[in-house]
């Protein structure tokens, strides 16, 4: 699982890339888990790379939100391609996490 | 065209070593039949939901085969999953989870199957011959 990061005063953007499904979504979660740190006062996950998510890959994302959540680090993913969107909106996750369209748009309003 | 994988569950194996097999039999179908790129993500997805909850969940138990077949149509291709594990009928095994609960209540169980049951058309199941089989259709499209 490919994924790059970037931080940019608190702002944590992390671009994962590929497939995330029943065969990798442990691997995901641990470089996701790795990639976020206590002291982030933002995370975006820009899913720009991720044409494929299944039920394995939507569980680590809940755990990431929560994690997060429970700590009251704003969250945010965005950049959905047409088919992650579609298994978003099916899942309820664009309710309970917040979607932008577009990267620039998550740094600007994510708060 | 129509094509027939034949997946044996291997004991001790996780079952998300089926995957791999599964993905390279979607897109050969769907490279030698141009699948449009919507239909062929679907296709997979619906698959790797039911394919993992079969090999998951206990439900080995007896379980020696699982044959998917796929059937190319009009923009949509006809799924079949036969196997002969314990008798699960995947459209009534549970409600779907409440997808509308707030982030922190929100649990992963039966996500998968609410994919399947969302995502597919013409879901029939039935259990015949100590077999269960399942058929349904995904669309390529919205």
């Amino acid at each position: 699982m490919e994924l790059a990061q970037e931080r940019d005063s608190g702002t944590n953007v992390i671009s994962p890339a590929g497939r995330v499904d029943g065969s990798n979504s442990a691997d995901f979660h641990e470089a996701l888990a790795a990639a976020i740190a206590d002291d982030d006062s933002r995370v975006i996950l820009d899913m720009g790379g991720i044409d494929y998510i299944s039920s394995a890959g939507l569980r680590v994302l809940l755990l990431v939100a929560q994690r997060l959540g429970g700590s009251s680090t704003p969250f945010a993913v965005c950049s959905l391609a047409a088919s992650v969107d579609e298994v978003f909106r099916i899942s309820g996750f664009n309710q309970i996490i917040t979607v932008y369209g577009t990267l620039d748009e998550a740094k600007a309003q994510l708060a | 065209m129509r094509r027939s994988l034949n997946i044996t569950p291997v004991p001790g194996a996780a079952a998300a070593e089926a995957l791999p097999r599964i993905v390279a039999f979607v897109e050969e179908m769907a490279e030698l039949d141009d699948w449009a790129p919507d239909l062929v993500l679907r296709s997979n997805l619906i698959l790797e939901e039911l394919i993992l909850n079969t090999l998951t969940h206990g439900r080995t138990s007896g379980l020696s085969d699982i044959e998917v077949t796929l059937d190319t149509g009009v923009d949509s291709v006809t799924i079949t999953v036969v196997d002969d594990g314990a008798e699960f009928d995947p459209l009534n095994d549970k409600p779907s989870p409440d997808t509308e609960l707030p982030l922190q209540e929100r649990s992963i169980g039966g996500l998968g199957l609410h994919l399947v049951r969302t995502m597919a058309e013409d879901l029939e199941y039935q259990h015949a011959d100590g077999k269960n089989r399942l058929t349904l259709v995904a669309r390529a499209g919205a």
